[in-house]
């Protein structure tokens, strides 16, 4: 090697040391990728399990389960879970092009939840008043952790799957800062109540 | 005699319509009355948000806040539902709840990030602090190195002798 080479040498050593000495002050101004940012959304049965979901329906008896929110979205957020009440036939969201369902919400919660911490919520549901006529079913009032709401829902037979089906789901909705509002974050979840024996 | 009976006309008139009236009237002024207290809560919880973003980002443990506003969440979400139900008194009742919550904690999260940002901008100025001298130190440290370096290079090369070859040929 010649004193030319040595030179480059000595150059690109002495940099590279520069460059690490001032990684400290560039990591401010540098802002490195981080994972997807995403938020968790789940119904959860009785026990605390994905098992054991209210399906069978009877009138006047409570019905529980848990809806919990998982937040990763890299800072603290909020959230806002709309719950909502339809028959087979009513709108649930749109996937495809992501839109929630508009049917009007029952009950909502709202909750503040740090990064990477999750909040949960116990949900408890009784139906209690139900007509029934022929092949359809009216449903007049919902009741929602002790809060009576009309819902005046009606279901007609559904003869493949052999019974009177409404659907209660839950959508989740996030707080944009940008735009100072909620807005629907993709996310729902729902309990499919079959109330063919209600009655009895 | 007629003036009279127009006055007792007008009495019983009033006492007929008093009890429809007033109660529309007063339900009008409740319901409107809610709607404005649940607009002011969901400001005073939207603004409390950014300001515990802010004191998070200012690096501020935030989850004691965070606690204390998912409570003024239950209580707005009650007051919603309430709103909902058209019990126009709970709305107003929990609002009010829900925002004095919601204030306090936005002037706790305010204090905190203050109180964060001193260590923060102390932080940043010994890391610029750092760097600069660091790459100072480095780039004098290279330069007299490679002076050195190069004295001793010179040397070497001085203290080589010529080798001589004989030529056979």
């Amino acid at each position: 090697m010649n004193l030319e080479n040595y030179r480059v040498v000595f150059a690109a050593g002495s940099m590279v040391l520069m460059l690490v000495v001032a990684v400290p002050s560039i990591s401010l101004y540098v802002s490195f990728p981080r994972g997807e940012a995403f938020s968790e959304f789940w119904v959860l049965g009785p026990n605390h399990m994905a098992e054991d979901y209210p399906f069978n329906i009877r009138v006047n008896e409570t019905n529980s389960v848990f809806v919990g929110v998982g937040n990763h979205m890299g800072v603290s957020s909020q959230y806002l879970v709309y719950v909502k009440f339809r028959n087979q036939t009513q709108p649930l969201p749109e996937v495809t092009t992501p839109r929630p369902s508009p049917l009007e919400s029952l009950y909502e919660f709202r909750a503040f939840v740090a990064n990477d911490g999750t909040w949960e919520t116990p949900f408890a549901f009784r139906i209690s008043e139900v007509t029934r006529q022929d092949s359809s079913i009216f449903l007049r009032r919902l009741s929602i952790n002790d809060q009576d709401f009309e819902v005046r829902s009606s279901a007609r037979w559904d003869s493949e799957h052999e019974g009177f089906y409404f659907q209660l789901f839950f959508e989740l909705w996030l707080y944009d800062l940008t735009s100072q509002s909620f807005r629907y974050h993709q996310r729902f979840v729902g309990l499919w109540l079959n109330m063919t024996g209600s009655e009895g | 005699m007629d003036a009279l009976r127009s006055w007792f006309f007008f009495l019983v008139l009033f006492l007929v319509m008093y009890p429809c009236v007033v109660p529309v009237v007063y339900s009008e002024t409740s319901e409107t009355e809610a709607a404005s207290a649940l607009a002011n809560a969901e400001d005073a919880a939207a603004s409390a948000f950014v300001v515990v973003l802010e004191a998070e980002r200012a690096g501020v443990n935030v989850s004691e806040l965070l606690i204390r506003l998912n409570d003024a969440a239950e209580d707005l979400s009650k007051a919603e539902i309430s709103y909902r139900l058209g019990d126009f008194q709970t709305a107003i009742v929990f609002s009010g709840i829900s925002s004095e919550t919601c204030k306090a904690v936005n002037a706790d999260a305010e204090e905190l990030r203050l109180e964060a940002l001193g260590p923060k901008y102390m932080g940043v100025w010994l890391r610029m602090a750092g760097s600069v001298l660091g790459v100072v130190i480095v780039g004098i440290g290279g330069f007299w190195s490679w002076r050195f370096f190069k004295r001793r290079y010179f040397e070497r090369i001085l203290r080589m002798k010529p080798e001589v070859n004989s030529d056979e040929s």
